[in-house]
């Protein structure tokens, strides 16, 4: 695919260079599109190819972005252990849930998502003496190499760079294909030989585990971590996103993320307080306009099923 | 027994039982208003939703006006009372009719993501017109005090809300099974193609179901108005609670809504005693515990 290696190139090329041309509020814009790149990424493993949707995704962000803080900061863990550790606990935290949250469907699915999200949420604004309540970590600065915006901003591209890299391999692996099937017809993947549940776990996992990457990635941009990282309000983000760029494309969360954020600064510069209307209204118009999201729009339908086989 | 009089040194103040059951109840009721509308919702249009809260929210914002902009004081709040919910309904039908009639046939999952949109839009409109300060309705005059049970105070305008409740209940029990309306309205549920078959105009049943759920999620908003601070961020609150009733006591049943509402009211009223700090976390761990061993609630009917 010479033309995928192209634009590839182009890609990379320009995400290197940006950074040299643009001023630092946009070089903070791009870090912070990133992250809302993978994290939408991470969840469009289970929307778009898994048929599952979360409702409580902000938990594993959360439980990222806390474990790469609270490492660092009371632990005393250098940077980049503390940001390694973190999608590990995400996991862990996907797991012990989505055991419980995968073995229901559709509406139940979002719904106990939604329940454990709000769970982490209140553990985290009530826990003060670990978690500081709703005043959060402060101080959770990056090792002085890493404390420029450019510095960071390249930091981030390679982590996040890599994880792109990882979930493009889940989603073109076996398993991946294994879980569009699951998504396309459960009982006929189970009777090839599928095992629905454990994949669909496994997708949860693996789900939480890179939604956690993102989640540490923001912490030390961030320098500071606030409740608010796992409340339901930061759950509708990544769906946003997702619905903007188009479900079921493995880039369309991408182009999300761009358009999404661009969306955010422009209405967020001549008045924040419409913004949560302005995104409102965006999903109600995409919902009820474009099924297909802006990817859509253009007539990209990679693996879309055929409509003959999707009904 | 030493342990538990220890540990829990309120269990042998009766009491204080007694007036924080009754607190439960009425904690249980508001619950029960506003849950039995989200269930006769999805009941009928099998749709989830999650504005729920936020016309809750509108109503008890629409009490604030409205008992601001009238003069007589002796009867505004009684007047409020009754404009503020339809005003919600209305609300509420301008939606069906707009928004969600369009969207009936497509994957659940976008009905749920539509309606997870109008809280931030609903959200953002009522910061806009109200401002962000918290505001605060005044309890009518004659239900302004306390009432003393069994020498505890208790606020006499909890009283209205344990009075008012059984009556709401019951009225919604002879309008589900003495009706006509309610009849069609207990068929939709269980197969909304058929009724479609036998002639009924199930589309306009949709709309007047979500209009009447609207207007319970508006009389719950006023009811519950005077009893705490009206603020932006009531709408999650709420939802959150409705739902968690609504899944416990199973999706688009009366009676499981009923049960569910009380027994989380007083899970509440209880658990601030026995656990302070986790009561919330309790709760939801009830209601994943449901979800596992009965996902479509105690009284709810399996998804199909």
């Amino acid at each position: 695919m010479p033309r995928g290696i192209a634009l590839w190139a182009i890609g990379l090329a320009a995400a290197l260079v940006l950074p040299l041309v643009l001023s630092t509020f946009f070089i903070v814009l791009l870090i912070e599109i990133a992250v809302v790149a993978l994290f939408a990424t991470a969840f469009n493993l289970l929307m778009g190819f898994g048929g599952m949707v979360s409702f409580g995704h902000a938990a594993y962000f959360a439980l990222g972005a806390y474990a790469a803080a609270l490492l660092a900061q009371k632990a005393g863990w250098p940077m980049l252990a503390a940001l390694a550790a973190a999608p590990f606990v995400a996991a862990l935290g996907a797991l012990v849930f989505g055991f419980f949250i995968v073995r229901l469907t559709h509406t139940y699915f979002a719904m106990l998502s939604l329940a454990f999200g709000q769970i982490v949420y209140t553990v985290i604004f009530k826990w003060t003496g670990l978690t500081g309540g709703d005043n959060g970590l402060l101080n959770i600065w990056p090792p002085a190499l890493l404390r420029s915006q450019t510095a960071y901003y390249y930091f981030t591209l390679l982590v996040i760079g890599t994880s792109f890299l990882g979930l493009h391999a889940i989603v073109t692996s076996p398993f991946g294909y294994a879980l569009r099937a699951i998504r396309e017809n459960p009982r006929r993947a189970r009777f090839i030989g599928v095992n629905v549940r454990r994949h669909q776990l496994y997708a949860f996992v693996l789900s939480g585990f890179f939604s956690g990457i993102a989640g540490g990635v923001f912490a030390f941009h961030n320098g500071s971590v606030f409740p608010d990282f796992a409340f339901f309000t930061k759950s509708f983000e990544p769906l946003v996103v997702v619905l903007l760029g188009g479900v079921q494309s493995f880039y369309g969360p991408l182009a999300g993320a761009f358009g999404f954020k661009m969306l955010e600064w422009l209405i967020s510069k001549w008045a924040p307080i419409y913004w949560p209307l302005f995104l409102g209204a965006i999903v109600i118009a995409v919902i009820v306009l474009l099924p297909q999201g802006f990817v859509g729009l253009l007539g990209r339908r990679a693996w879309r099923p055929r409509p003959s086989i999707a009904k | 027994m030493e342990l538990i009089t220890s540990l829990f040194p309120w269990i042998t103040n009766g009491p204080l039982i007694a007036v924080q059951v009754m607190s439960g109840l009425s904690v249980g009721m508001f619950l029960f208003l506003i849950s039995v509308g989200m269930s006769l919702i999805f009941g009928v249009t099998r749709i989830v939703n999650l504005a729920h809260g936020s016309f809750y929210m509108v109503s008890a914002y629409f009490m604030v006006t409205l008992i601001e902009v009238m003069p007589e004081r002796a009867l505004s709040f009684w007047i409020a009372l009754l404009l503020a919910p339809v005003g919600v309904a209305i609300l509420g039908g301008v939606i069906e009719v707009t928004l969600l009639r369009r969207i009936y046939r497509r994957d659940p999952m976008m009905q749920l993501i539509l309606t997870f949109g109008l809280i931030l839009v609903i959200g953002t409109l009522v910061l806009l017109v109200w401002g962000p300060d918290n505001k605060s309705v005044p309890r009518p005059d004659a239900l302004a005090g306390s009432v003393r049970i069994f020498g505890q105070p208790f606020p006499s305008y909890y009283l209205l809300v344990l009075g008012l409740s059984p009556l709401v209940a019951v009225g919604l029990w002879l309008v589900f099974y003495r009706t006509r309306w309610g009849m069609l309205v207990r068929a939709a549920t269980v197969d909304r193609e058929m009724l479609g078959a036998l002639g009924v105009n199930v589309s306009r049943l949709y709309t007047q179901v979500f209009v009447f759920g609207s207007w319970l999620a508006g009389l719950g908003g006023a009811l519950a108005a005077p009893t705490v601070a009206v603020a932006l961020g009531m709408d999650a609150d709420v939802l959150i609670n409705a739902f968690v009733v609504v899944v416990i006591g199973g999706l688009g049943s009366f009676a499981g809504s009923l049960i569910s509402a009380l027994l989380v009211g007083e899970l509440q009223s209880f658990g601030i005693l026995i656990f302070p700090a986790v009561s919330i976390v309790l709760l939801f761990a009830i209601m994943a515990v449901v979800l596992i061993v009965r996902p479509w609630g105690l009284l709810g009917r399996p998804e199909e």
